[in-house]
């Protein structure tokens, strides 16, 4: 299996001389094609920034990151634009839906920005809207709906495009545990069906138990990485909460 | 830190934001101040024959220009003030009294007015020099003229300014109060929804549109009254105004609802981003658009008609006073003493000398014409002829026995199908008689002086009646390059008093004509630069405010992968659409204005308007350009980092 992200010593430094945060600390990471990989630690720790530097929204202040055989540090902005457009699709903490379009301009924004042909994108559309059970919203505003609503429409557009590498930071955040399921389940079919690349971060021990490996973050550095392996689903999700207690703080998290 | 230096900080870091609010202000204070110091400048009056007239006109235009210049002052500042909140409120929250963040505020705008005062009046008296050779140059005057520093100019611009600016200020200082702190944080989401699309309205602006154009281009009815004049254009331009809004605030969200229903078009690119982006913001620049639009037609209307009034000047005045000199004869004495002032003028000399016999004669028409013909004034064939011969026209008339010719009447639109067919009856001592009309001629012969209808009568006729009625007879000259001949004008007309309701010498009609011309020309033109200024300005900072609003939209989008590039590329397009669309409206309701002044002044004078059209337009456009780079420029700097 190929290698589609490799990260090598990553360093993020925040603020300028004298007042200097630390928020990653030479951070290595390899990920493999079709793995789920769940990122998990304590608020505040860097989970988002490294997802964000993966994502080619930050920079590094040092280290080297290899997507899919292509050198992230080395492109220019306007190649950069078009991995992102192509290659990834991100799910963001806060949503970043555009709040002059509605949900379906919002959801099929990746395909009309990549000049698709209109018959697939409406397919395509429909499809999505049917997965996350928002059909009924397509024509409100971000405005108009409540914070799920807006999660699963951020979810949909991340899939839209059926991007190789999906990174979803806090995806479950806002859901109910239904909906949570449904979009675990969904982010499962595509990592299983459709050989997607899953990067999540979750505070979540339960939306943990579905990837192939979890890594815990604390204070910038990797603390531990737990491997589900042949564990049923039940059995990982209590391994999981082991780690978070050992690890401190997180474990209150569990609903 | 004290108070004050507070106060030059946030100015400074807010500076680039003001700065075209800033050079707008002061250009309108240069403007002011240049008319205020013509409207006191005794040396340009002296020179000109329009002297009270332009003291009169720089006063009044001052007084527009100071009420356009408020009304953007204060616009401008609620903008400010809106996009300041919650800087304000961040300050409270931290811990500034109330007093203190108020006093803070007056200071900042009190400090910057002052700043555009100074620089204004500086300013000012530098170019208003150069503006008033400019206007001197217009007004083809050969004096030299040394306007100098009007210490009156400078303390009524100072004063007038000062009140405005206090007053933005007071506000300034008041704003803290006004509002609770949440208030101050939460504001940026009004207006933002998404306009519903009412078909009705943009029905009925459309209409209103069409309605009022087909008024405005309607041909002119044979008979051309003030009632008719009032009913057809006041409906026309209410029509204009009522549809002109709707446009903006119906029509356009339905085209770009329309456009949005062509997926294939709709969906591809950016072009998703910026239709909704537009359709959102609509509304709230509706009315703006609607004012600019009209402001900028009313602005090119005048400019073209102005230019053309001022291009057109030596044909009107050659119309209005067709001799050099004219006057009524007082008896050999007085006659001679015009003629030996006329003939000592070696650089005018004579071309032509005549003697206008004329009889004046109470007369009815065999029609109604809503012209008080009487009294007639009759003039022999001979006599026109001699009038077409001297001044070079080929326009000559025969008649015999009892047939007449008439002049038409200055100033009116009649035409020759008027008086086809029909008679006039004038009444002598010895018994009426009937003239039936067979021509109507356009060669003037006297200066004009209501009611001014002339008949050509015949030879024997004019003998016969003169018989009766002894004739006036009116001396006329016309003479060598007369459009220069102010000092001999000046004396003619002393020494002739009134004998027309306007000048008996050429020159003085001629002179007073390009002054005035001159005057409204330059005046309309410095207005509807200031007017250009300040609606770009207006609009400049609307795009800004929207642009820090949308921050972090674009940064959404640079996230899901839109380049730099095409993030420029939407806010040019997004740009020209909101510039673009005034300016096309305002340019389309000048042309069909226009297309009625021209109908209406090419009729009495027949030029040609496209040219000076064509200038006002190209003038605007280049002022919008400028704008709109600048919009897309700052536009770009702040949310595509
Ligand atoms: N732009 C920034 N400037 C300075 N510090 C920052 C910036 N962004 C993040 N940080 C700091 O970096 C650290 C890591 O932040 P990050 O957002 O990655 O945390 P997180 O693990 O995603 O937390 P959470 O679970 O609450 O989302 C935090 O301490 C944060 O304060
Ligand atoms: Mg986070």
């Amino acid at each position: 299996m190929n290698i589609v992200v490799e990260a090598k010593q990553i360093k993020k430094v925040y603020g300028a001389k004298g007042n200097v945060f630390s928020a990653l600390e030479d951070i290595d990471l390899t990920v493999m094609e079709g793995e789920f990989v769940g990122i998990m630690g304590p608020s505040g720790s860097g989970k988002s920034t490294l997802l964000n530097i993966l994502a080619t929204i930050d920079e590094p202040t040092a280290g080297d990151i290899v997507v899919d055989g292509i050198n992230l540090t080395k492109m220019n902005e306007e190649q950069l634009s078009a991995f992102r457009r192509d290659k990834l699709g991100f799910l963001f903490q806060d949503y970043n839906l555009l709040d002059t379009l509605t949900v379906k301009e919002n959801i099929i924004l990746p395909l009309a920005l990549a000049k698709l042909n209109v018959e697939e994108l409406e397919r395509r559309a429909d499809e999505v809207a049917d997965k996350f059970g928002i059909r009924d919203i397509l024509n409100k505003y971000p405005y108009q709906i409540s914070g799920g609503q807006k999660q699963r429409t951020a979810a949909s557009r991340a899939i839209i495009s059926k991007p190789n590498i999906i990174l979803a930071d806090e995806p479950t955040g806002a859901l109910d545990s239904k909906s949570a399921t449904d979009l675990l389940e969904s982010l499962k079919d595509l990592n299983e069906q459709d050989k997607a690349t899953i990067l999540m971060v979750t505070h979540d021990a339960y939306a943990a138990s579905y990837c192939n490996r979890v890594l815990f973050i604390k204070d910038g550095k990797i603390f531990t990485e737990l491997v589900k392996g042949k564990r049923s689903r039940k059995e990982f999700f209590n391994k999981v909460l082991d780690v978070l207690s050992a690890l401190g703080g997180g474990a209150n998290d569990v609903i | 830190m004290t108070l004050f230096s507070l106060a030059r900080k946030n100015i400074k870091g807010n500076f680039n934001n003001y700065f075209v609010y800033f050079v707008t202000l002061v250009f309108s204070m240069v403007i002011y101040y240049t008319f205020t110091s013509l409207q006191y400048s005794e040396k340009i009056q002296e020179s000109i024959e329009l002297s009270d007239t332009m003291s009169f006109m720089f006063g009044v235009s001052s007084i527009i220009l100071i009420l356009f210049v408020a009304i953007f002052i204060l616009y401008s500042n609620s903008f400010f003030t809106r996009k300041r909140k919650k800087e304000v409120g961040l300050y409270a929250i931290l811990g500034l009294r109330k007093k203190t963040i108020a006093k803070m505020l007056f200071y900042e705008n009190l400090i910057m007015g002052i700043i555009a005062i100074v620089i204004g009046i500086i300013l000012g008296t530098l170019l208003s020099k150069l503006f008033a050779m400019i206007l001197i140059k217009l007004m083809g005057s050969i004096a030299e003229v040394d306007v100098g520093i009007s210490i009156l100019a400078i303390t009524q611009t100072v004063i007038v300014f000062m009140v405005i600016i206090l007053f933005t200020s007071v506000q300034g200082y008041r704003l803290i109060y006004r509002f609770t702190l949440i208030e101050l944080f939460y504001d940026e989401k009004k207006g933002e929804q998404i306009p519903k699309v009412s078909l009705i309205s943009a029905v009925i602006g459309v209409i209103l549109l069409v309605v009022s154009y087909w008024l405005i281009l309607k041909p002119f009815p044979d008979e051309f009254t003030t009632e008719y004049l009032i009913k057809n254009y006041g409906i026309a331009f209410v029509a204009l105004v009522i549809g002109t809004h709707l446009f903006f605030r119906s029509v356009t969200v339905y085209l770009l609802r329309l456009s949005q229903k062509n997926k294939s078009r709709y969906y591809r690119g950016t072009r998703i981003i910026e239709t909704s982006r537009l359709l959102f913001r609509i509304r709230g620049n509706a009315r703006t658009f609607t004012v600019i639009a009209l402001l900028s037609a009313a602005t090119i209307c005048f400019l073209g008609a102005t230019y053309s009034g001022y291009y057109s000047n030596e044909k009107r005045a050659k119309e209005v006073v067709p001799f050099s000199y004219s006057h009524l004869s007082k008896g050999p004495e007085f006659d001679s003493q015009v003629e030996s002032i006329i003939k000592a003028d070696h650089r005018h000399p004579i071309k032509a000398k005549l003697d206008i016999p004329v009889i004046q004669v109470k007369g009815i028409l065999s029609f109604q014409l809503d012209y008080d013909i009487n009294p007639v004034k009759l003039i022999s064939e001979s006599t026109f002829n001699k009038v077409a011969n001297a001044l070079n026209k080929d326009e000559t008339v025969s008649l015999s026995g009892n047939q007449a010719a008439v002049i038409q009447p200055r100033f009116t639109e009649y035409t020759k199908s008027v008086f086809k067919g029909e008679n006039i009856t004038i009444q002598l001592p010895q018994g009426s008689s009937e003239l039936p009309f067979v021509h109507m001629v356009e060669s003037n012969v006297l200066p004009f002086d209501y009611p001014d209808f002339f008949l050509v009568v015949s030879n024997e006729m004019f003998a016969k009646i003169a018989k009766k009625e002894a004739p006036l007879t009116y001396k006329v000259y016309e003479v060598e390059n007369e459009v220069t001949a102010q000092a001999t004008s000046r004396k003619v007309n002393k020494l002739v008093g009134n004998d027309f309701q306007v000048s008996s010498s050429f020159y003085t009609e001629y002179k007073q004509g390009k002054e005035g011309n001159a005057i409204t020309l330059f005046i309309f033109g410095f207005l509807g630069l200031v007017f250009l200024a300040a609606s770009g300005s207006i609009i400049y900072f609307k795009q800004l405010t929207e642009a820090n609003e949308a921050k972090g939209q674009y940064e959404i989008l640079r996230k899901i992968g839109v380049n730099k590039k095409d993030i420029r590329k939407s806010i040019k397009r997004q740009s020209l659409f909101v510039f673009g669309l005034p300016l096309t409206v305002g340019i389309l309701h000048s042309c069909v204005t226009l297309y009625f002044t021209s109908n209406f002044i090419s009729n009495l004078i027949g030029i040609n308007l496209i040219f000076p059209i064509l200038m006002a337009i190209v003038f605007f456009v280049i002022i919008y350009a400028v704008y709109y780079v600048l919009t897309v420029n700052t536009y770009n700097r702040i949310v595509n980092k």
